[in-house]
């Protein structure tokens, strides 16, 4: 195993929502093209899937990843956005799609790389990649053609967190590599979408048969990039197929009986190859690559293509607007808030009222539950502050909170909203 | 094991304030039933080990932590109270110790060659063994030997929680005091054996048990009767050297013990004759006695445990009973199935086969029709495009859109419209059977399509006088839903499989509403259509059969209509059609006794429909208990692969419905799908009807019945205006 993509512990980075979130309703309309209309239905979609993964992240609950297989929803959403906006010409996609995704990686690597080396972490000693190399790597903080590299153990920050912050706050950033690659790959799968179809949906699965099953073992970083193309390639093409109409035109009961034919193998494959977190299908790749799929067939099969959130759902419509045009921040950050709870519930201990034995084993009792309510705020902070990044690579003026209210202009937001979730 | 499709003709939503009311009641009871059940397997799950077992067993590891007298002293660890003291059982006494039990076979056999040398011993029983035989722990009680905690279920302490610790003990302590009124502070750990083997692992546990006010007691010597030696090695095993005194370690369980009872039977006596005496533990100590009696609530709660596995049994008996006859009742029905229709099929394809000579005379089509704007017109276009000399009547049962004012502009030649105030289907049809003015009545629903050939087809068997009524072949339109697939293979199977077999045994329960031809003399001898049950088809049909007529199917006479697309109309849909059944077989319930035509169709079709139609599905549920259970506690694989096993059956039998229907067989990949998801939802609509009959009483069986008639007529073209669901019509 390689620095960049940890496997097999609580907590351990996981996909994310779609780097490609589109414009929201918002009292700039775009300056180029007319307003595209927001499905909601897919925004819903984006939405409980980034909660999901903060939540999985937080609980390390491995049943998450089969209730909700939350990246190969967001790629697959992804992919149908990339696939609708090459009607344009390819480059100029790619170069506003690679644009969009940079900035906020900035602002996020510009915090992180300095607490990485007050923490002691030296990338030309790395154990795991040291040397010159180690240095080039480091490029991938702020283009991440490969997932960037951090120590196992960087120093605990003065004892504030547990020395695996480094882990837990870097690892989801392969994510941004593999989106990179998606889009950088997507005109051509297209190309190969529109003359074989089946053949370019399942052919993802395939190469997830061979290099995520031990098969073919690809080393370092270049295996993780191919194995994670593999997994989530099948959800990026089927993004294009349900752009493309031609899911609609798979009668429902077909796609529907095949989807689940295809997730029964899933879940046979992953009951014959449990990790060490057990059902945990970010650790069985071919489990995950054929249990997304299927879920994703029966959730864009059914897609209703809403134009506004139906009745009891409308009560969360700000939230849902907020998460989706904050996404990228949303994802980059979460992991690194999660850990910021750490020294944040610990004060806890230090209050008068809890210096007796039993109120203190009552807080170690629901640490887990503290960090779940205290994310949330923290995340409404990141949004506040590092949000409008995502505007200005979009080339919108900055918005503090876009959460869809008329009066969304800078001043606006406070973060009294957090999302709830 | 789903109903069968009979009438495609959908749903009236049930009135709704009545549906509403009353559901949550209906729920209820099954849910009751349901948790009851899973509790009860839980429960015999629990003590047949099947449910928490945990079979690893800890490595040795160091015994650094182990104090130096307990590794170097007696089998009697008492570490009550941060003690830590051994006992040794003194020189010529044997105390003799059986793990594992208690075990139907083996332990009473041990007990009598106890009894017969007049010697006493210690049973560490587990819970599990002691709440499924409480008889024996009672016996080891009355005989004078002791009884010791050995846990509940058999695990390896050392990897349990403290927990789950207190858990074992007490379980195990509660199944003895529910089988025999005592408590027992004896204790001895699984997978224990010298106190030597005392190690870093388990001395904690051996801590923590002391703790809890038990005396742990290993062993001195071990027969290792569990590997079967040999009556020999067991007795040589067994014997301590120069007279000392020894707790011996046998079994009574866990597999044949012949050589553990014979070794015993020459053991005893030899050893007695050395002066050895065997006694329990606090006789061979000179301690007062372990087991205490024990009386009052903690009596009365262990009694309880005790009666509740046995119940548990006693109805996971009956469960598999009952699996075994859904099993057999599901197998033998697609047998039959199988080979009927494979009979029926040949019969009726045999070149030059036909019913008599041919029907050329012109027929009288009914079409009732309430609210149906949308589907009149493709209905009545499909009828005069036919093949057949056709006079169309479309009776417009007080339909409120226009319904009659639709045909009646579209002029065609030969189609005539009547009108009435809404009064029910029933009444509709009747009316229509008096202003026919041919002898050959067809009746089909106002949502339905005929192909050209439907009508000759549907009455070619009219050549056989003996022939009253021909049921048609309905086919699903919107099959390319999820739905809409799974009812597409309902149906498929229902027409090519149950009605031939139906048919080849005479005894076919219903002619669909939406297409069937009737003679009109067939008609008039019954009394026409009754309203009296809510499936007035089913009624109907078996009036005909009572009368001596034979009713058969037409394969080739098709007609499109179109399913429920909703769970919510199929429901209501199916309702109807299974308590429509239900109180059809009980109106013509007097079958049973009478004689002639009426009397085989009493003792042949009735018992028949009901076995498969009402009694099969109530035992269906059985199926989805017993798979949940195998596949979430085991054997998994077992139980999946005989899932399959079955859905493979269900393949083959539908696959031959298709092929004999002609139909592409794609739509047969929802068939795993419509096994875990619509089945279930058919056999719970039974329930529901089965709970509305048998709690509902006759009062609500009346009221029923008048509101479902009057709501039947609408067809499908109601379910679509489920708003006008409010829009009472008036009673006839």
């Amino acid at each position: 195993m390689t620095h960049g993509y940890p496997t097999g512990t609580g907590a351990h980075p996981e996909p994310t929502p779609s780097v490609d979130v589109p414009r929201q309703r918002t009292a700039h309309p775009a300056p180029t093209a007319p307003k595209p209309g927001r499905d909601r239905y897919l925004d819903l979609l984006r939405s409980i899937a980034l909660v999901r993964v903060v939540v999985y992240h937080l609980f390390g609950w491995a049943w998450l990843s089969v209730l909700f297989p939350s990246m190969g929803v967001m790629f697959a959403l992804a992919g149908s956005l990339m696939a609708r906006s090459l009607s344009r010409p390819a480059l100029s996609v790619i170069k506003s799609r690679v644009r969009r995704l940079l900035p906020p990686l900035w602002a996020f690597s510009a915090v992180v790389l300095p607490l990485l080396f007050v923490g002691g972490w030296n990338p030309v000693k790395d154990p795991d990649n040291g040397g010159t190399w180690g240095l080039v790597e480091l490029i991938d903080y702020i283009v991440p053609i490969g997932a960037p590299p951090y120590p196992w153990h960087a120093g605990t920050l003065s004892g504030l967190v547990d020395d695996s912050w480094a882990d837990q706050a870097a690892g989801p950033l392969w994510y941004l590599r593999a989106y990179l690659w998606f889009v950088v790959a997507s005109p051509l799968l297209l190309w190969a979408f529109r003359r074989v179809p089946w053949a370019t949906l399942l052919a993802p699965l395939g190469l997830t048969a061979i290099v995520g099953t031990g098969l073919v073992t690809i080393p370092g970083e270049t295996g993780n990039a191919v194995t994670d193309f593999g997994v989530y390639g099948s959800c990026w093409v089927l993004g294009f197929a349900h752009q493309e109409g031609v899911l609609a035109k798979v009668p429902r009961y077909a796609a529907v009986s095949c989807a689940t034919l295809v997730m029964a193998f899933g879940l046979w494959w992953a009951s014959g190859h449990l990790g060490e977190d057990g059902w945990d299908l970010n650790d069985i790749p071919l489990a995950q690559a054929t249990w997304s799929l299927g879920f994703v067939v029966i959730l864009l099969q059914y897609s209703p293509s809403w134009r506004e959130l139906p009745g009891p759902l409308r009560r969360w419509d700000k939230v849902i607007t907020l998460s989706n045009n904050r996404a990228v921040t949303i994802y980059l950050w979460h992991n690194l808030l999660i850990m910021a709870t750490v020294p944040l519930i610990d004060l806890g201990y230090r209050l008068p009222f809890m210096q007796s034995e039993r109120a203190s084993s009552a807080l170690d009792s629901t640490y887990t539950m503290w960090m779940f309510f205290l994310v949330w705020p923290l995340i409404a902070l990141a949004i506040a502050a590092f949000g409008w990044i995502e505007d200005l690579a979009a080339r919108r003026p900055p918005r503090l909170w876009p959460n869809g209210t008329k009066r969304n202009r800078a001043g606006d937001g406070s973060g009294a909203h957090a999302p709830r979730g | 094991m789903a109903s069968r499709p009979r009438r495609p003709r959908a749903a009236a939503p049930p009135r709704d304030g009545l549906a509403r009311r009353r559901l949550p009641m209906r729920l209820l009871l099954p849910m009751l039933v349901l948790v009851a059940l899973v509790a009860m397997l839980m429960l015999r799950g629990y003590v047949h080990s099947e449910i928490l077992a945990d079979h690893r067993i800890q490595p040795e590891a160091a015994t650094d932590k182990v104090p130096e007298k307990i590794l170097e002293g007696g089998p009697v660890i008492d570490t009550r109270s941060g003690r830590a003291t051994s006992l040794r059982v003194p020189d010529h006494r044997l105390v003799l110790t059986f793990d594992d039990g208690p075990d139907p076979t083996w332990t009473p056999k041990v007990l009598d060659v106890l009894a017969k040398h007049h010697a006493h011993a210690v049973f560490f029983v587990t819970g599990t063994m002691a709440s499924r035989y409480p008889e024996l722990v009672d016996r080891m009680v009355r005989e004078g030997h002791e009884v010791g905690l050995h846990t509940f279920n058999h695990p390896d302490l050392s990897y349990q929680s403290d927990k789950r610790i207190d858990w074992e003990l007490s379980t195990n302590q509660l199944a003895i005091t529910g089988a025999a009124g005592i408590r027992t502070s004896l204790f001895r750990p699984p997978y224990s054996s010298f106190a030597d083997a005392m190690d870093d692992k388990s001395w904690p546990v051996t801590e923590y048990i002391g703790s809890r006010g038990y005396i742990t007691v290993v062993n001195d010597t071990d027969s290792e009767d569990w590997k079967k030696p040999g009556v020999e090695e067991i007795i040589r095993r067994a014997t301590p050297h120069d007279g000392k005194g020894a707790i011996v370690l046998m079994h009574d369980s866990g597999g044949d013990r012949r050589q553990t009872v014979q070794a015993l039977d020459r053991f005893l006596p030899g050893l007695q004759s050395e002066g050895y005496k065997f006694e329990n533990l606090t006789e061979a100590l000179g301690a007062p006695s372990a087991l205490t009696p024990v009386t009052g609530p903690e009596l009365w709660q262990g009694k309880a445990w005790i009666f509740l596995v046995r119940v548990s049994d006693d109805i996971t008996g009956v469960l598999v009973v009952g699996l075994a006859v859904i099993g057999a009742l599901v197998i033998g029905r697609f047998a039959l199935m199988l080979l009927l229709s494979g009979i029926h099929a040949r019969r009726v394809r045999r070149r030059g086969f036909g019913w008599g000579p041919a029907v050329t005379e012109p027929v009288s089509v009914l079409v009732p029709a309430y609210n149906e704007a949308k589907c009149i017109e493709n209905t009545v276009r499909s009828l005069t495009a036919s093949e057949h000399p056709v006079e169309v009547i479309v009776i417009d049962d007080g339909s409120t859109d226009g319904t009659a004012r639709i045909v009646e502009s579209l002029g065609l030649p030969g189609v005539r419209v009547i009108r009435q105030r809404n009064a029910g289907k029933p009444a509709a049809l009747n009316r229509g059977l008096a202003n026919a003015s041919h002898d050959l009545i067809v009746m089909m629903d106002g949502d339905t399509v005929f192909e050209p050939a439907t009508v000759r087809e549907l009455v070619q068997p009219f050549g056989d006088p003996r022939v009253g009524a021909v049921a048609g072949n309905a086919k699903v339109g919107n099959r390319d839903s999820l739905i809409g697939a799974w009812q597409h293979i309902e149906y498929v199977m229902g027409f090519n499989l149950d009605r031939r077999m139906y048919d080849v045994l005479r005894c076919m329960p219903t002619i669909p509403g939406a297409v069937g031809a009737f003679r009109r003399s067939a008609l008039e001898r019954v009394g026409g259509m009754s309203d009296d049950t809510l499936a007035e088809d089913t009624d109907i049909t078996m009036a005909l059969h009572r009368d001596g007529w034979r009713v058969v199917y037409a394969e080739n006479a098709r007609a499109w209509t179109e399913a429920p697309e909703s769970v919510q109309q199929l429901w209501s849909q199916r309702y109807r059609w299974s308590y429509g059944t239900m109180q059809a077989i009980w109106k013509h319930r007097r079958a049973l006794v009478e004689r002639g035509p009426s009397g085989r169709f009493g003792r042949v079709g009735l018992p028949l429909v009901s076995l498969f139609m009402v009694v099969a599905p109530l035992l269906a549920p059985l199926i989805d208990v017993f798979l949940l259970y195998g596949v979430v506690f085991g054997p998994t694989q077992k139980t999946v692969v005989a899932w399959l096993g079955v859905l493979g059956i269900q393949a083959f039998c539908a696959a031959y419905a298709f092929r004999l229907d002609r139909e592409r067989m794609s739509h047969l990949i929802s068939l795993p799908l419509q096994q875990l998801l619509y089945r279930q939802l058919m056999y719970v609509v039974l329930l529901q009807s089965w709970i509305t009959a048998v709690t509902g009483g006759r009062l609500r069986w009346q009221k029923l019945r008048r509101t479902g008639a009057v709501a039947a007529p609408g067809g499908p073209g109601q379910r679509r205006r489920t708003h006008h669901a409010g829009d009472r019509r008036p009673v006839a």
